[in-house]
């Protein structure tokens, strides 16, 4: 863009001016109600500098991600669009992607996707006729190049501030740098983590990242999963792919809860005030990891507790960023 | 007895027995509790198959390949058992006679064979023995507490009864020649004349009164119940095998103590190492590496041997040559010495029948033809070999026949000796289950000594099949069909010894090294592994035999527990030596013909020798119950009978109960 | 090589209903290996069919025949007697011998005995596991001889998702992650700087983009042959995108 931003979204902005951003996820409805999206946007458009938008997200059918940014757009929230690469092939992105940016939606996040295995089409056929790496690449080529993938030129503006997931907590451990690199290398403008939970190897994994430079090359928002419920903790540490939820983290969710002894009520009081504890030395801890530009959000189904979380964080109110 | 130009490959026990005795098909049949059949399998090699039985050097022992993994199987034992509980008669003799005369002179074992071989091959054939009563050195010298003598006559019966004429008080030189029998119309004249005459060491003092040579104290203990007087202390001198006879035969004869001095070393000592150890059982002294100087003589009665220490008793050469510390003596004392240091021949009266001697007075004789210096004379026997076993002097007394039958009908004989299967291989060793071997029960020690019962008591029929069941069956399992073969390497992978390999982009399945367990052949998808032992490749045809007259139920029963299955109907069941060669398509093929169930016994005990047979047994009949039932043909269809020893009597009642619709459970 | 699997009787009984002489015919090269096609599957088959043919009353005959391959014409007129004497034919070959038999017999219905399963290996005995998906463009240089397309959950080119952990795919904890095994695997052989190159988006053409393949070895040829396929070309050296 003339402006000398790549798409001049809030978010691009935001960590363009070196603040430190915050970004939260918003999960579509498993139905046609635009309802749900609207309002999550209306209560969370203030607290965020961009929402996601999920894809599919477990492979659960759910409003499409480009459906869901157009609706925030509506209540002026600034989307996020997330792409995964398991259900559509490279015609069928590319042609989204057009879509939504005619649609004014300028963050992309570049995702594989969780397999369909754990979705509610398990039967299905799956696609990755490209990889997140290759969609990136993709998006780049769209953007700088304003070309296909076939080579043939796009009309029109093409802006997109694009983004990539890593999951530091998978492994192997040391090649999960070097795969952040390559997503760097194909283009990716800022990349969202995983749920950060094991705080000191994240931070080792960011030391990693700082070594090799690659702070200076990209924007790193540390993934944050507020939890409600020891059970939920347990279930994100037995059956959620990728996301690495130390013991000690359900216990204290426990030891909480037992608080409110056999008061169903108070137990889940306690259970909620811990969490929102807990969250908030998370996203205290990460702010003060070298490389850290800020923070996601991904408060599944409790989303109204995210501008609480972030005012009790200081991150409120959100800076101004300039217009156009 | 091959003739054939290419050499037979052999199991190593078949092998090492100089008459070849196929000792691993007689050890298959009392495994399967087939006591007939085994003494049947005995017959068609040995002619003397009690004597065998009984006193066999059991050569085959020294090669058992068992012996790698543990211990040889008993052979020998087996064999006894194989003529104590087999009822099978002896061949008959051949219909087909022929004009010619045959005359043996002696009835060792080795004119023995000679006429029984030379009987089946249509001879008339005449033995002609010095002694009163045939048998030779059998009957003459080996120990009554060792062979019964009844023993020895249902054996020589068997060869009277092909015709054989036997004339015992007939000595060669005194009142019958060489040329009164070619008069006679005797054809060829073959010479088993043994080595009757006793050696002695040549020291000073040995003609005293109180020194007795061994083969005459032994005719006499055995033939003439001869007893030592009371309270004697014998010497006996001698490490062979004839030693330890009279050693243990003056213990019985009364002897009030025995020590024996030999020359060798412990390890050197010619006899077999279970008659010594079965000597020291009994209480002899034996003293090793020492050489008599001296016998001498004290107030006219015998009283001590003096010896001297051995240096060594081979030469550089390893020639039998003695040498001793001249000054290092001992003295041991006793009343009586018996001289048992070597046997010789007595062949003084052939010269002047034309059959010659060498300057060392041994027959002039060529092995390749077994013939001696005249001709139509034939020799076989320790004459011809030296000092030996029984079995060695019968194999030499087959050849001769087979000679001698050459010689009448003009044609050569050409002698081919078979070979044996390789070494089992280490990698097979190590698969091969573990099976401790069966002590042959023996009277007690402290009491056989004072009888001349047979010493050695045999297996019963249990222990004999349990003993049987150790065999490793070598060269009797699998072998690829290679223009079938696939190359998909079930058989490299299912097999539990490792037997099977890839060669070259082949299988190669090691006959040499085969447990014929079997489960390579019913897991081969595409039917390209034949086996060799019986009962196994003619399973379907016993199948559709079994099934005619619509059967309800087929059965299948492990061959190895027909011992257990006597007295059980097993008419229309069907044997197989280990369940494990059964196959998913035999029990569908049951189906086919129309079966409304099946079932599997098996003795499921810790007998079974193979490794994982039962439980390939077991994934088989899971197989087909599958099978069935996905296709909707009735669960449970097949079932798998874990039978203990003692309960295969009620097998009936067990298949009933095991086929009972299951009660529903009350309440 | 080819794996397959049996399918349900119930399903091969339904199958052949209209017919009456049915002959269940097995193949010695890749299902008579993956213990699926050969003489005795074969004949378990047909005992199968015969056990449930009479249970149902049914007065099918069933016969029997194995074939060297059946995806070769040369060998299936070896046995083109046995076919022809049939109404119908089983085939416990892949997918390509059962095609070869309806191609080389025009009039002979065909059906599946067995479920083609994909191209790989037999690790040990009972266990058959895919390696190979006939991409036509392998990649395996890049990735230390071992492909993420067969083997990554996901197809993925540039490394292994986020989901896996302690070596294990996250779809199972029975699958060993093939990024984690490539990645151990370049750095034994020195040469995991490989994988830090980016593959570019490949060109699916080779795979399936097109329809039917075929490839021609001119060096075998004097006449063009009669096509059935898309001939395929050697993929460009770059590779990515066209």
């Amino acid at each position: 863009m003339s402006n000398g931003y790549k798409a001049g979204t809030r978010l691009e902005k935001i960590l363009a001016a070196g603040k430190f951003a915050v970004t939260a996820e918003v999960g579509p409805p498993k139905g046609t109600d635009p309802e749900p999206v609207r309002k999550k946007g209306e209560k969370m458009k203030s607290a965020c500098d961009a929402l996601n938008v999920t894809d599919n997200q477990t492979a659960i059918v759910r409003l499409c991600s480009l459906a869901g940014c157009a609706l925030l757009k509506q209540v002026g929230a600034e989307p996020l669009m997330q792409i995964v690469c398991r259900d559509r092939n490279r015609i069928a992105i590319q042609s989204d992607v057009l879509g939504a940016i005619s649609l004014g939606v300028g963050n992309f996040l570049c995702l594989s996707g969780d397999h369909q295995k754990f979705g509610n089409h398990p039967t299905a056929k799956n696609v990755f006729d490209i990889d997140s790496i290759q969609l990136i690449q993709t998006l780049k080529m769209m953007r700088d190049e304003k070309k296909f993938i076939c080579g043939e030129d796009i009309s029109g503006n093409t802006p997109m501030f694009i983004g990539a997931a890593e999951n530091p907590f998978a492994d192997p451990f040391e090649f999960r740098v070097v795969r952040l690199a390559k997503k760097i290398k194909a283009g990716a403008d800022f990349i969202q983590t995983q749920a950060v939970y094991d705080v000191p190897k994240f931070a080792r994994w960011m030391k990693m990242v700082c070594d090799r430079g690659l702070d200076k090359q990209v924007h790193i928002l540390a993934g944050v999963i507020p939890i409600r419920t020891s059970g939920a903790a347990r279930y994100m540490q037995t059956s959620v792919p990728g996301v690495a939820v130390p013991d000690e983290i359900v216990k204290r969710m426990k030891a909480a809860e037992d608080k409110g002894g056999a008061d169903k009520k108070l137990k889940a009081e306690y259970g909620r005030e811990e969490g929102i504890k807990l969250t908030l030395e998370l996203i205290e801890q990460v702010k003060q990891i070298p490389g850290v530009h800020g923070v996601h959000l991904m408060a599944v189904g409790w989303e109204e507790a995210v501008p609480g979380i972030l005012e009790k964080a200081g991150l409120l109110p959100r800076p101004a960023v300039e217009a156009g | 007895m091959q003739q054939s130009t290419a050499p037979v490959v052999q199991p190593p026990c078949q092998n090492e027995c100089p008459i070849h005795q196929d000792a691993r098909g007689y050890l298959a049949a009392i495994a399967r509790g087939e006591f007939d059949r085994a003494l049947e399998v005995v017959r068609e090699t040995n002619p003397l198959p009690i004597i065998c039985a009984t006193i066999c050097s059991h050569p085959c022992e020294n090669k058992c390949r068992r012996g790698k993994v543990d211990l040889p199987l008993s052979i020998r034992a087996l064999k006894r058992v194989a003529v104590e509980q087999g009822k099978s008669p002896p061949p008959a003799k051949p219909k087909a006679q022929r004009s010619q005369k045959v005359a043996v002179i002696g009835s060792g074992p080795a004119g023995l064979t000679a006429a029984h071989d030379l009987a089946h091959l249509g001879y008339s054939v005449t033995i002609l023995e010095r002694d009163a009563a045939p048998g030779g050195a059998m009957t003459n010298f080996v120990p009554i507490y060792r062979l019964p003598r009844e023993w020895i006559k249902r054996d020589i019966d068997a060869i009277t009864a092909l015709g054989v004429t036997i004339k015992t008080n007939h000595e060669l030189g005194k009142n019958v020649t060489i040329a009164d029998l070619k008069k006679q119309g005797f054809n060829a004249i073959l010479l088993a004349m043994g080595l009757p005459v006793s050696r002695t060491p040549g020291v000073p003092g040995e003609n005293s009164e109180g020194v007795m040579l061994a083969l005459p104290f032994l005719r006499s203990v055995n033939q003439e119940g001869y007893r030592l007087p009371p309270d004697k202390m014998v010497i006996v001198v001698g490490g062979g095998n004839v030693a330890i006879d009279v050693a243990r035969s003056a213990l019985r004869a009364g002897a009030a103590g025995v020590r024996m001095v030999c020359l060798e070393a412990p390890h050197e000592m010619p006899a077999s190492p279970w008659e010594v150890e079965e000597a020291k059982e009994e209480g002899i002294d034996i003293n090793c590496s020492w050489g008599p100087k001296q016998i001498i003589v004290r107030n006219g009665k015998l009283g001590v041997l003096e010896c001297k220490k051995v240096k060594s008793v081979f030469d550089a050469q390893g020639r039998f040559n003695p040498s001793f510390y001249e000054e290092q003596c001992t003295l041991i004392e006793g009343d009586i010495i018996i001289m048992a240091i070597g046997q010789g021949s007595d062949l003084k009266m052939l010269p002047d029948m034309g059959v010659n001697l060498n300057e060392r007075k041994q027959l002039v004789f060529d092995a390749k033809t077994m013939t001696t210096s005249q001709e139509g004379v034939f020799a076989c026997g320790e004459v011809t070999t030296g000092p030996g076993s029984a079995v060695r002097a019968m194999s030499t007394g087959r050849r001769a026949a087979l000679a001698i039958d050459g010689y009448l009908k003009g044609e050569k004989v050409v002698f081919t000796e078979p070979l044996p299967l390789g070494e089992l291989a280490p990698e097979v060793v190590n698969g091969v289950k573990r099976i401790e071997r069966n002590v042959v029960p023996a009277q007690d020690p402290a009491l056989r000594v004072k009888n001349f019962n047979i010493a050695d008591l045999g297996y019963d029929a249990v222990l004999g099949l349990k003993e049987a069941r150790r065999c490793l069956n070598c060269g009797n399992g699998a072998h690829l069909i290679e223009e079938k073969c696939i190359a998909c390497l079930t058989c490299v992978r299912v097999c539990p010894y490792n037997v099977p390999v890839t060669r070259n982009g082949k299988v190669d399945i090691r006959v040499d090294q085969c447990q014929a367990c079997g489960i390579c052949v019913a897991e081969c998808p595409v039917n390209a592994i034949g086996f060799r032992m019986p009962g196994v490749e003619d399973i379907p045809q016993r199948i559709e035999t079994a099934m005619k007259g619509s059967k309800q139920e087929l059965g299948f029963y492990c061959s190895y527990d027909s011992y257990y299955l006597r007295g059980v109907n097993t008419q229309g069941m069907i044997g197989i030596p280990c369940l494990a060669k059964i196959d998913t398509k035999h029990l569908l093929k049951a189906f086919e013909l129309g079966a409304e169930r099946a079932f599997l016994a098996g003795c499921m005990d810790a007998d079974c020798p193979f490794t994982g047979n039962l439980e390939w047994a077991q994934r088989r009949v899971d197989t087909v119950n599958s099978l069935l039932k996905d296709a909707g043909l009735g669960e449970g269809r097949v079932k798998m009978l874990k039978v203990e020893p003692d309960q295969f009597k009620n097998l009936t009642q067990l298949v009933a109960a095991a086929f009972q619709p299951k009660e529903a459970p009350k309440g | 090589m080819i794996k397959a699997t049996h399918k349900r009787l119930e399903r091969i009984n339904e199958m052949i209903a209209p017919h009456s002489e049915v002959l269940v015919l097995g193949c010695e090269t890749c299902t008579g290996i993956c213990l699926v096609g050969g003489e005795k599957e074969v004949a378990r088959m047909a005992a199968n069919l015969r056990l449930l043919n009479r249970k149902n009353g049914g007065k099918k005959t069933f016969t029997e025949g194995v074939v060297r391959r059946q995806c070769e014409m040369e060998f299936l007129d070896g046995a083109a007697s046995l076919i022809n004497d049939a109404d119908a034919v089983v085939s416990l070959a892949c997918g390509v011998g059962m095609q070869a038999i309806a191609e080389h017999f025009p009039n002979m219905p065909v059906y599946p005995g067995n479920n083609t399963a994909f191209l790989g290996l037999s690790p040990e005995l009972g266990l058959f596991s895919e390696r190979c998906v006939a991409c036509g463009d392998c990649l395996i240089d890049r990735t230390g001889g071992l492909c993420p397309i067969a083997r990554c959950a996901k197809h993925l080119f540039n490394g292994p998702c986020g989901g896996s952990v302690a070596g294990k795919c996250e779809v199972s904890p029975d699958v060993p992650c093939i990024w984690q095994m490539i990645v151990d695997r370049m750095m034994r052989l020195g040469q995991l700087s490989k994988l830090e190159d980016i593959k570019g988006i490949r060109n699916w053409k080779t795979n399936d983009a097109v329809g039917p393949r075929a490839y021609i070895r001119e060096d075998l040829r004097s006449t063009p042959p009669k096509l059935d396929s898309v001939v395929m070309k050697p993929v460009a050296p770059k590779g990515g995108a066209a």
